[in-house]
Parts: C-alpha cells; sequence; structure tokens
C-alpha cells in the first residue's frame, strides 16, 4: 500500500513538473530558436569559406581566424583598424557619459523638489528617439554651411567648423551627439546612486564645517563608486556597439577615420557577402565585449555584499 | 541668505542645459515647416519666413513611390506591439515558472537565461540572417518580431519581481482548488500589472526604434520600419532635402514620444531595478 502511494505521488510530482515546465517552454523556444541555435550557427559559419553567393561552402577551420591575426591579410587591417576606431570612440565617449551623467543627477537633486521631475524629463527626453532620427537630426544641426551651429558661430564673426568632414570634429560630434541622446539614462542611474546616501552623513559633516566640495569627494564618491563603476561599463559596452551614428553622420569619414568595427563587419558580410570572415570578427568582437561583462561581474559582486552588510 | 542664490543660481545653470537639450527637437520641428530653400539658406530663424506644410503633405500624401511613410510607421507599430505582447506573455510565464514553480532543472535554466544578458547582439545578427535566409522568412514580419522574444531581460526583471511576491494569496487559491494556470492568470498577472507595464514600455521602444536588424533583416520599401526608411530617405531621395527629412523625423518620433511621456516612470523604475540598457 505505501508503494501505491508512493508511486501516486510519483505520478503527481511528474504531472505536475510537466504542467510547470509548461510556463517555461514558449520562451525556451523562442530562446533556443533566436539565441542559442544563432550562437552555435555562427561558430559554425565562421569555421567556413562563406560566400553568400557561391553554393558551395567549404570547412576551412580556424582559417577565418587566422587571417584575422595575420597582419599581411585584408581582413587583419579590417578587424584591427575597425576595432581601434571603436576604441577611439569608446575613450572619448566612455568619460563624458560617466561625468556629465553624474554632473546633471547632482545637479537635479539639488534643486527644488517641484523642479527636479520637469528637468528630469527634458534631460532624459532625447532617450526616447531612435539613432536614425538623432543622425539625421546632428547631420542637419553640423551641416558646414546651412546648419544651426555654423550659423550660429558665424554670427558671432568665428569661421564655419567642417563638424563632420574633419578630424577631430567628426570625433567630436559623434560624442556630442551620443551624448545628448544617451545621457539621460545613466543619469537616472546616478540620481538612484545618489537617493540611497543617508542624509545623516550629510547633516554631520555639515556640522563638523565639510564644504560640498569636500562632502562629494569623501561622502558621496565613496558611496556611489559600485554604481559608477557600474555606468562606466555598461557605457563601455554601449559605446563598443556603436553603429548608427558614424554609419548615417559621418559615413565612416573623413577618409575611413571613423569607420568603427560594426560596419566593418556589416560591410564584410552584406558588401563583399563573405559571411564566413564577418562571423569570425563578430565572435572576436562579443568575446571582447563579453570580456568586459565579467569583469563588470566581478567588480559589481562586492557591492552586494556590501548592500548585504548595511543590513538592507 | 547665500543657500537661496545658490539654489537660483542652480535653477538658472539647469534651464541653460534644458535649453541645449531641446534645441535639437526644436530645430528640427521649426525645419520641418520651411520650404528646402529656405532651410539650406541656413540663418537663425527660429520662425519659417514662409511657413509651409508642404514637407508634411508631400511626406504624407505624395503618391511617390519610395515614400510608403503610412506603411512604415504601420510596421513598426505593429512589430512593436506584436513582439511587446509576446515578449510580456512568454517572460511572465517563464520567469513566474522559474520563481515558484517546480520546473524541473530551473537551477540550470534560470543561470543559462540570465548570462545570455552579456551576450551582444553583434554575435547573433549574422547567423539570425541567414536562418531567416535559409527558410525564405527575410523580409516577413516574423522576421521583425522574433528575435527579440530571446532577450532575457525580462525574464530576469519579472522573476526578481515574483520572487517577493506574497506566497499566501497563491495558497489561499490553492485551497480553493485553482490549479497553476488559473492562479497566475486570475491573481499572479492583475498583481504584477506595474512591473508587466515597465517591461512592455522597454520593450517597445527597443523594438521600434531598433535601427541594425531591421536594417539588415528587410530589402524592399513596403517592408521598412520607419526608423531605417527614413535612413535610407535621407541616403536616397530626399537627400539634403532637410525640410522634407525633418517632417519625416518629426513624424517619426511623435508617437515614440507620447509613450516616452506616458510611460516615463515605468521606464525609471525598470532603469533602477535592473540597470540594463
Amino acid at each position: 500500500m505505501s508503494a501505491e502511494i508512493e508511486n501516486n505521488k510519483k505520478k503527481r510530482n511528474w504531472k505536475s513538473n510537466f504542467t510547470s515546465f509548461l510556463f517555461v517552454l514558449p520562451y525556451l523556444v523562442m530562446f533556443v530558436s533566436f539565441l542559442f541555435i544563432p550562437l552555435i550557427y555562427g561558430v559554425y559559419i565562421s569555421f567556413r569559406d562563406y560566400n553568400l553567393l557561391a553554393t558551395d561552402h567549404p570547412f576551412v577551420g580556424l582559417s577565418n581566424y587566422a587571417k584575422i591575426f595575420n597582419p599581411d591579410s585584408v581582413l587583419s587591417s579590417i578587424f584591427f583598424e575597425g576595432l581601434w576606431k571603436t576604441l577611439q570612440f569608446v575613450i572619448y565617449s566612455v568619460p563624458l557619459l560617466v561625468v556629465v551623467g553624474l554632473g546633471l543627477a547632482l545637479l537635479l537633486s539639488n534643486l527644488p523638489k517641484k523642479l527636479r521631475g520637469i528637468f528630469r524629463t527634458v534631460y532624459f527626453l532625447p532617450y526616447a528617439v531612435s539613432v536614425s532620427v538623432i543622425s539625421i537630426l546632428f547631420l542637419w544641426i553640423l551641416d558646414t554651411n546651412s546648419g544651426l551651429l555654423n550659423n550660429f558661430l558665424m554670427n558671432l564673426g568665428f569661421d564655419p567648423v567642417p563638424w563632420l568632414t574633419r578630424q577631430p570634429f567628426a570625433w567630436i560630434s559623434l560624442v556630442a551627439a551620443t551624448i545628448w541622446w544617451t545621457i539621460g539614462f545613466n543619469m537616472i542611474i546616478f540620481i538612484n546612486s545618489l537617493n540611497e546616501v543617508p542624509e545623516e552623513i550629510y547633516e554631520a559633516a555639515s556640522i563638523d564645517g565639510s564644504s560640498a566640495w569636500q562632502k562629494f569627494i569623501h561622502i558621496t564618491l565613496p558611496t556611489i563608486r559600485p554604481i559608477m563603476l557600474f555606468v562606466i561599463i555598461i557605457s563601455t559596452i554601449a559605446s563598443f556597439n556603436v553603429y548608427g551614428q558614424p554609419y548615417l553622420m559621418t559615413r565612416g569619414g573623413p577618409g575611413d577615420s571613423t569607420e568603427v568595427l560594426l560596419m566593418g563587419i556589416v560591410k564584410q558580410a552584406f558588401e563583399q557577402r563573405e559571411l564566413g570572415s564577418a562571423s569570425a570578427m563578430a565572435i572576436l568582437m562579443a568575446l571582447i565585449m563579453i570580456s568586459i561583462s565579467v569583469i563588470q561581474f566581478k567588480i559589481s559582486n562586492p557591492k552586494k555584499e556590501r548592500r548585504g552588510g548595511n543590513g538592507k | 541668505m547665500g543657500n537661496k542664490r545658490n539654489k537660483i543660481l542652480l535653477v538658472i545653470l539647469a534651464s541653460l542645459i534644458a535649453v541645449l537639450f531641446l534645441i535639437p527637437l526644436l530645430w528640427m520641428i521649426s525645419t520641418s515647416f520651411k520650404n528646402d530653400y529656405e532651410a539650406i539658406a541656413g540663418g537663425l530663424n527660429w520662425f519659417p519666413k514662409n511657413f509651409t506644410w508642404d514637407n508634411y503633405t508631400y511626406t504624407l500624401l505624395s503618391q511617390a513611390i519610395d515614400v510608403p511613410i503610412f506603411k512604415w510607421m504601420f510596421n513598426s507599430i505593429f512589430v512593436g506591439i506584436a513582439g511587446t505582447l509576446i515578449i510580456v506573455a512568454i517572460d511572465a510565464m517563464a520567469a513566474y515558472g522559474l520563481a515558484r514553480l517546480d520546473v524541473p532543472f530551473k537551477k540550470v535554466l534560470f543561470p543559462l537565461f540570465i548570462s545570455t544578458l552579456m551576450i551582444p547582439f553583434v554575435i547573433t545578427f549574422l547567423p539570425l540572417y541567414m536562418q531567416f535566409s535559409n527558410l525564405g522568412l527575410l523580409n516577413t514580419y516574423a522576421a521583425l518580431i522574433f528575435p527579440y522574444t530571446a532577450n532575457a531581460f525580462g525574464v530576469f526583471l519579472l522573476y526578481q519581481f515574483f520572487r517577493g511576491f506574497p506566497k499566501e494569496l497563491e495558497e489561499a487559491a490553492r485551497l480553493d482548488g485553482a490549479n497553476k494556470w488559473d492562479i497566475f492568470i486570475r491573481i499572479v498577472i492583475p498583481s504584477a500589472r506595474p512591473v508587466l507595464w515597465t517591461l512592455a514600455i522597454f520593450s517597445f521602444m527597443q523594438i521600434y526604434n531598433d535601427f541594425l536588424w531591421p536594417l539588415v533583416a528587410t530589402n524592399t520599401p513596403e517592408m521598412r520600419t520607419i526608423t531605417t526608411g527614413i535612413a535610407i530617405m535621407q541616403q536616397g531621395s530626399f537627400v539634403s532635402s532637410y525640410g522634407k527629412l525633418m517632417a519625416l523625423t518629426t513624424i517619426a518620433t511623435i508617437p515614440i514620444l507620447i509613450i516616452f511621456l506616458i510611460g516615463q516612470k515605468q521606464l525609471i523604475k525598470g532603469i533602477t531595478q535592473t540597470g540594463i540598457k
């Protein structure tokens, strides 16, 4: 009899497990079809000489990767020059994305409470707009002859600046457009972390006669440091993915000075139609980005422990 | 008091920065009411000398074959809504299952899903292109919708919510004889409404504004989304026709701006809860 109960229980468990599994099933199907299989398939393609127009796609092992690391090959220059341009964009944009984001958050949190909401909305507003709208809009504003900015500068007696057709102005323009577009996101994260700094500590510091700057350095910065590292990492990842702005605003120019890695990969895939080598480059680019994410993970873990220690 | 004067200075500074944030959008609207000559002539006139609706009537009403703007708007909104509905439905089910039910292998599945949050789109977009191409599904709504539904962001966001959801409600319903599905639909979903809205707004904005995937997944004018459509116009027949381009970008921006303003609170909540772009 006890065996029968045991059996029934097992049956029930099995049935229960099955109905529960049905809850996960639809997402699992999407996950496998549009994430897991593409991952495997991407690696498969990268091991082949995969020309889109050819009917035959012979297996070539690691040869696509070998070409990327062979300094004499065209592929190598596409990859490493593209990577260098992407890195330049990261280096120019990330410090500003972090510092300006924090600056705006500090500014907002020092405004009278009634005004915070409206200013937050205004600073966050461009985040809603798509990259193609942003790019075309800045293309227009930065136009050398008819653009708003140069007309403004000429009114002040300056010469027009070739914002998109000469360096370093092209980088400045791409970074400025990106900051205008996405800074609201970082600002929101910083506002939230600033709210977590205990009010009493500031009050105690005021009584001790600390200046605003001292309070910022000794209280605010150490408290928000984990969030700051987090923002640095997500901004780095976002900047690594840059594509739309140079594709639409500078077309990779002047020359090919802003032709970032993702542009090179898309060109290799859809202009040269070489899917195999394009996939190999894409995988390498992704590995670089995943390494950055892993570093983020390592950095943001102690943060959780500390929060736990505060009894939160 | 010096304090009060400081506050006033800060408000002035904040207002100046706000002007910087608004100028590009206002200039876009201003230019959209200028004819091409006035636009190209430059100058700083915020109010068009020859105010005209021509850019809007041309982009919206002309029979120009390469400007099917209604179709583009329809595509973007349709794909955005369909994708969002699928994402919210399947992510809510999966997250609830993983957080609360006896799903087999859930200790493996959840970390597996979450670890893919680190995987950048660059690694999957070429094989996705090939997959849809092999199936003959490039240039279809399926290609424009399904790749977004694999994103684990929603599962992660909702899992955290369901983890903190009080067990008592579910148990009371279970004692009344309700099955898992009943409990999910009648009790869990209604109380998860705010966080589901957060996910919905994130998803809609992501799909509506996406650029690279719809650019490679479609190749005929009728199947373009509005974001890719305007990019192609800028390189094609509207090149340096800034009055028309600005009318186009203004039209493209209105729906998403409305969604943004309505859903801003949810959006901010989502960002602060997960911090994921």
